[in-house]
């Protein structure tokens, strides 16, 4: 957290301004010139800086696992993920150290021109449902009722896993399915295939399928 | 019922709170970057920044035109031969 030289930034300036704006309000100065600058320092050049090194970091923090785990339902996934014995996809992904401890990010987060805003825009979504709607809900509950919103889009697993390689196709189930796998109409984080990603994905389905 | 509005200290004032309290919405979503607190920050806390901004553009604008109202008003106007 303290290496993240954003967040030094937002502190510093933070600081600075503070000090200024306690300095006007408990000593009230004469309204001059100078003190309008030092108000223009105070109210105006620090707090931006604060705000634009604020959002840098705060846009950094929405990309760790532990932003996605702090709301409790979610909690079981970011476990799992960090679970250095646990063989689910996405514990295996996270091991990685392009994945690392942004491996929520890494594989939910669109991509494409506006991917980020995309993916923020969903994240809001996700925070607006959580806050009104699962924020008492029992966790169990959550991994039996409540599913992915849109089914995850083979592309996320395509932008690093080529389907052109020769390692790729020389798989019977991969060059059988290649069709299906470039269209999305097979996931490949199915089961039987290479999922589920998390250990309580399809649990519930499966359960239901059962009943 | 016509709006009375604050003194130039009032209104500084006022903006140097508001912007305190940006600042510190701003600092706990850094130090808490939990769901609750980045919104708040993003949202709230950058509106009352923006407000608090704004407030001191009216102060300095309204000052400035009345700075140029008195300078005009000192002028005696040209006399007609």
């Amino acid at each position: 957290m303290w290496t993240d030289p954003f967040l030094i930034a937002a502190l510093v300036t933070t600081g600075i301004a503070a000090v200024l704006l306690l300095w006007f309000l408990i000593r009230r100065p004469a309204i001059t010139r100078a003190t309008k600058i030092v108000l223009l320092l105070g109210i105006g050049v620090f707090p931006l800086l604060t705000a634009a090194n604020g959002n840098i970091a705060g846009y950094n923090a929405t990309k760790q696992r532990s932003f996605c785990g702090s709301c409790h339902v979610m909690t079981p996934y970011s476990d799992d993920s960090g679970d250095l014995k646990s063989a689910s996809l996405a514990a295996r992904h996270a091991r990685n150290d392009m994945f690392g401890k942004e491996n929520c990010y890494a594989c939910h987060a669109d991509y494409g021109m506006f991917g980020t805003v995309t993916t923020k825009i969903g994240g809001l979504r996700h925070v607006y449902e959580y806050s009104l709607n699962y924020r008492n809900m029992p966790v169990k509950q959550f991994l039996e009722e409540i599913e992915i919103r849109k089914p995850f889009p083979n592309s996320t697993c395509i932008h690093c896993h080529s389907t052109q390689n020769q390692g790729f196709l020389k798989i019977g189930d991969h060059a059988s399915t290649l069709d299906r796998v470039r269209g999305g109409t097979l996931s490949c984080a199915s089961e039987g295939c290479h999922g589920p990603a998390h250990p309580f994905s399809k649990e519930a389905k499966k359960q239901r399928g059962a009943q | 019922m016509k709006l009375r509005i604050p003194s130039t200290m009032a209104l500084l004032q006022i903006s140097a709170g508001l912007t305190l309290v940006a600042l510190g919405l701003m600092v706990w979503s850094m130090m808490a970057p939990t769901p609750l607190p980045v919104m708040l920050a993003m949202t709230v806390g950058q509106g009352l920044g923006t407000l608090a901004f704004g407030l001191y553009g009216f102060v300095v604008i309204r000052d400035l035109r009345r700075a140029m109202r008195a300078k005009r008003d000192s002028i005696p106007p040209p006399v007609n031969k």
